[in-house]
């Protein structure tokens, strides 16, 4: 004798079971659909909300190491403490050969410039870098091309300019192939630029005037001194692994002591990314707490729920106990309410989830960056949905399992 | 002791015994035999208390017993496992109760049809057999209402048909007039001699002595054992 799982009288009654207790049905349906909402909600959420974070850094290399010169804090071989010192581009060439974690880098040399293009004239921040510096400042071209290697070993007097700057003195026509003064030297503009997030490296891109390094040094005197060395450290390295031999030549080129360490300036960005990366880890540690905490609180209401049903109807498995039911046909019984329940109600929470994010998605969206990531792609939604399946299963099986157990004499003189 | 193992026999007990355990542990059933022949209309009378409900729990492999022997249509019922006696249930015994026990949210027809549905017949034949016997009751027309929109008597007709739904070689009604008054108990009775005409094998347990006259013979139960057996020979 066997009660097929899929016969319709098994909906049927299911059906009719939910109901004859509409409010309890829909206390509990909301439980579990408040459970799964919750639980993609935040899934979902976090992933959006570090989209939205990480938006802010956006073109920014993240194991970013950068080292400048600072006063001597230490006096050491005749140089008094607060003695200054500089970068030089042959500190540069020896951390380059040496230093055993750098994939791209480019010197940096800042200073303030009146550019002026016509009768329009605007002060702007000019900086001097080498080829790689698109590798680790990852720019927006707008128009034309970036700095590059030729442009530095050769010396080229050619200038990128920040979009701000572009709109300023060019207006709404285009600046590639103009002329713009820098304090009276002219450079042919090859490109415009902006930068994709609010994180830099000094000023915003898109209000600087970016110039090949050989030939900022040559326009504005800067001799054989470099503001900053900006690095980045290749897949599986730290920035940080070059310090000791940084440090070690700039000690021993400039006369510092070993033990100044706020001498020789060193940053490692990585670090700082780290700790954002853990912040990011225990927020979706912490959706995931608060999620699956919801939705054990709508597991636990189904089983409550299911071990009342089935206490109040003892007298009716009786009486099907009496005309042939199997106790597994009871435990059928049971379990396909409670899963039915947990299905019905779980998938609703998914896709009211989903349609959340789908609206903080369209809110967030930038036409450059793209989708923040409010999103929950279709195997998460399955996966919580099943999980909620089991879940729900499991949380019918003790009352279903108490209903097996009944004798059918005790259940039919249970009134 | 004579045993008779006859054929002819649906139910042949051999001294079974029955007591339920406790700080004073109650013997209620004493060496009971008894052979109920294919096509008898039976009364089980006796007080309350005498043991005659959990006779009927027994014959209807509701309940088991201690010791003895019970052959229901030639097959042995000891020790069976739950989805056995659940399916010997099914197949073989249609019950009819004083509280005529029909699912409330169900209508006529599905409950009616509910024990076809444990035998795993498909909807459209399950609920063939069962408009068959709702117009049998004549109850065709009340097939589609809840059981309560029926009269007394019609949810004991209902619950008949749902007794006799699966064809079982023996009916076990429990006071099936006990809720009902005088006149619906006429018909109820009725219901049950004419189902008994048609060879149905039929077990009533009853205390109302109209009932047990109404029946081919009567077995009075007197402090768990059979005192008399008003028309075959008794064989304990």
């Amino acid at each position: 004798m066997k009660t097929s799982f899929f016969d319709i009288e098994n909906w049927r009654e299911i059906g009719a079971t939910l109901s004859r207790n509409k409010t309890r049905t829909f206390l509990t349906a909301f439980g579990i659909f408040w459970g799964t909402a919750m639980l993609a909600m935040l899934f979902g959420g976090a992933q959006g909300f570090e989209g939205v974070m990480r938006r802010n850094f956006a073109g920014f290399s993240t194991n970013l190491g950068a080292v400048f010169a600072n006063r001597r804090t230490l006096p050491y071989k005749g140089f008094t403490k607060g003695s200054g010192w500089n970068l030089t581009t042959e500190d540069i060439s020896l951390i380059r050969r040496l230093a055993p974690a750098i994939e791209y880098s480019s010197e940096m040399n800042n200073r303030m410039s009146t550019a002026s293009f016509g009768t329009k004239t605007k002060s702007v921040n000019v900086s001097g870098v080498d080829g790689d510096y698109n590798r680790i400042m990852i720019p927006v071209i707008n128009e034309g091309r970036f700095i590059n290697s030729g442009d530095v070993s050769a010396g080229r007097k050619v200038a990128v300019v920040g979009k701000d700057i572009a709109t300023s003195l060019f207006g709404n026509a285009s600046s590639v192939g103009e002329y713009i003064s820098l304090d009276g030297i002219y450079f042919k503009i090859v490109g415009v630029a902006s930068q994709l997030s609010d994180a830099s490296i000094g000023n915003r891109l898109d209000e600087c005037v970016i110039l090949p390094s050989s030939t900022m040094k040559r326009a504005f005197n800067v001799g054989n001194k470099v503001d900053f060395f900006v690095y980045t450290a290749p897949a599986g390295k730290s920035p940080s692994d070059n310090e000791a031999t940084i440090r070690r030549i700039l000690s021993s080129s400039h006369s510092i002591s070993p033990d100044d360490r706020n001498a020789v300036e060193f940053m490692d960005i990585s670090e700082m990314f780290e700790m954002i990366d853990n912040l990011f880890l225990g927020i979706s540690l912490l959706a995931l707490f608060v999620g699956f905490g919801s939705l054990l609180a709508g597991v636990i209401g189904v089983g409550n729920i299911m071990w009342i049903v089935v206490k109040e109807r003892t007298h009716e498995f009786g009486i099907r106990r009496a005309i042939g039911a199997t106790p597994v046909d009871i435990t059928i019984q049971v379990l396909s309410e409670s899963i039915m329940l947990t299905l019905v109600a779980g998938t609703l929470g998914v896709c009211f989830g989903a349609l959340v994010l789908g609206i903080a998605d369209r809110m967030t969206f930038d036409p450059v960056l793209g989708h923040a990531g409010f999103e929950l792609t279709f195997r998460a939604a399955v996966t919580i949905v099943a999980l909620f399946f089991v879940l729900g299963s499991l949380a019918g099986t003790i009352p279903a399992i108490r209903a097996m157990r009944i004798k059918p004499i005790e259940a039919l003189n249970d009134k | 002791m004579n045993y008779d193992l006859n054929k002819d026999n649906v139910i042949s007990l051999r001294d079974i015994n029955k007591t339920y355990p406790g700080a004073v542990p109650l013997h209620v059933l004493k060496d009971i035999s008894l052979d109920i022949r294919k096509g008898e209309l039976v009364s089980i009378m006796g007080a309350s208390g005498s043991g005659k409900s959990t006779l009927l729990n027994i014959l209807g492999i509701l309940d088991n017993y201690d010791s003895g022997t019970y052959h229901l249509d030639g097959v042995v019922i000891k020790d069976l496992s739950e989805n056995r006696a659940a399916e010997l249930r099914n197949r073989m015994i249609g019950f009819v109760f004083q509280s005529f026990n029909l699912i409330n949210y169900k209508n006529a027809l599905e409950n009616v049809a509910l024990p076809l549905f444990y035998q795993g017949v498909g909807r459209k034949r399950r609920n063939a057999l069962a408009m068959e016997q709702l117009e049998r009751m004549g109850l065709a027309d009340r097939a589609h209402h809840l059981p309560g929109e029926l009269s007394g008597g019609q949810k004991q007709r209902v619950a008949i048909a749902r007794a006799i739904v699966t064809k079982p070689s023996l009916i076990l009604a429990d006071e099936p007039t006990g809720a009902l008054d005088s006149k619906t108990s006429g018909e109820v009775m009725q219901v049950f001699r004419d189902l008994n005409d048609s060879g149905m094998t039929i077990v009533i347990v009853t205390h109302d002595p109209t009932v047990g006259e109404a029946t081919d013979r009567i077995i009075r139960i007197v402090d768990g054992k059979i005192e008399s057996n008003s028309q075959f020979s008794i064989l304990n």
